[in-house]
């Protein structure tokens, strides 16, 4: 059993539409690292180039945000990882 | 009290047990700020007037431009160049003769946010960038007033009901800052989010069901699905936070 990261809209096209991504990593991080290991373009769009996550992105767990451990938060088996962007149009 | 007239004019709604005369004059008395005539100001400004909030406020700083029209139900073709606070009012105007529209067109500021809320009971977050949101938020949070949030981009809408001193606040939401970029939308999404807070506002007046408290909804149009996510107040916060303004 892995856990499952959901991809939001404005990034599926760079996972070939798939609007979920089964991982193993046993953190946040580790779970992100591997999507962007299978899916390279994805760095750009959640990492700056210090790898911190860029502040416009948000990573909720089990629908409940991950702030302010982020990528350091332990996941289990089953979890579920919500990428999510900032949206501000009116 | 209402007149004969709203009783008529009115029914639908009070007839619900969960509005009833005395919802229907809580309606009546709300001052409401719809900040932003634009995508998500329309439909919220529409259905408040229509069902009867007594003083509605418009700000807005922009003109009309042919390229809002696909979304922005407020402004017609014959509007393209007016100041968008004025063409919301005549259209607001048009729509119900029995409340109150206050046109400011004004620029939200930190200098002006202040005066701008004051008079108003709650706040319609319209928005379309995230500074000015922000500043509203804080100030919304500092007189102790309601903060409807919504937001759009492209075929997906969120939405968040912010009551200073017991939920979750924008900021503790939202962190950063998005680069400034032309947003794309289509017109039903901020259709869809913009009632959503204009139900919000009018559940929170008559006090009735379930608000979007420490919920940030979220629409997808694309799958026409929606869902939620749980947000919990930043003790860190810098607007809500114990520890605010350190």
């Amino acid at each position: 059993m892995s856990k499952t990261i959901r991809i939001h809209q404005g990034l599926r096209h760079l996972t070939g539409d798939q609007p979920t991504v089964d991982v193993n990593g046993t953190t946040v991080g580790e779970c992100l690292k591997e999507i962007v290991s299978r899916f390279p373009a994805m760095e750009s769009k959640l990492f700056d180039k210090k790898g911190k996550l860029l502040n416009y992105i948000e990573i909720y767990v089990n629908a409940k945000t991950s702030y302010p451990e982020e990528l350091a938060m332990p996941v289990k088996d089953g979890d579920e990882l919500t990428i999510i962007l900032m949206i501000a149009g009116g | 009290m209402l007149t004969d007239e709203e009783l008529e004019r009115y029914d639908r709604q009070i007839i619900q047990p969960q509005i009833g005369i005395k919802g229907q004059e809580k309606i009546k008395q709300a001052r409401v700020l719809i900040a932003g005539a634009g995508g998500l100001g329309s439909p919220a400004a529409f259905y408040l007037s229509a069902a009867g909030v007594g003083t509605i406020g418009i700000v807005d700083h922009d003109v009309v431009e042919l390229s809002n029209l696909n979304r922005q139900i407020l402004h017609w073709d014959r509007d393209v160049g007016k100041a968008k606070a004025i063409s919301a009012t005549e259209k607001l105007k048009e729509l119900n003769h029995g409340i109150t529209v206050k046109t400011i067109k004004e620029t939200i500021t930190e200098a002006t946010v202040s005066q701008i809320l004051t008079d108003f009971d709650m706040v319609i977050d319209a928005m379309d960038n995230l500074p000015t949101r922000y500043l509203l938020n804080k100030a919304a949070l500092e007189k102790n007033i309601p903060f409807f949030h919504g937001a759009v981009y492209g075929f997906e809408g969120r939405a968040m009901t912010i009551i200073p001193g017991e939920t979750a606040c924008l900021r503790c939401v939202y962190r950063g800052v998005l680069p400034e970029k032309k947003f794309p939308v289509l017109g039903t999404t901020p259709a869809v989010i913009g009632c959503i807070q204009a139900t919000e506002a009018i559940k929170y007046m008559v006090g009735a069901g379930e608000l979007l408290k420490n919920r940030l909804l979220i629409y997808d149009g694309l799958s026409m699905s929606f869902s939620e996510l749980e947000v919990t107040r930043d003790p860190h916060c810098e607007h809500c936070g114990e520890q605010k303004g350190d």
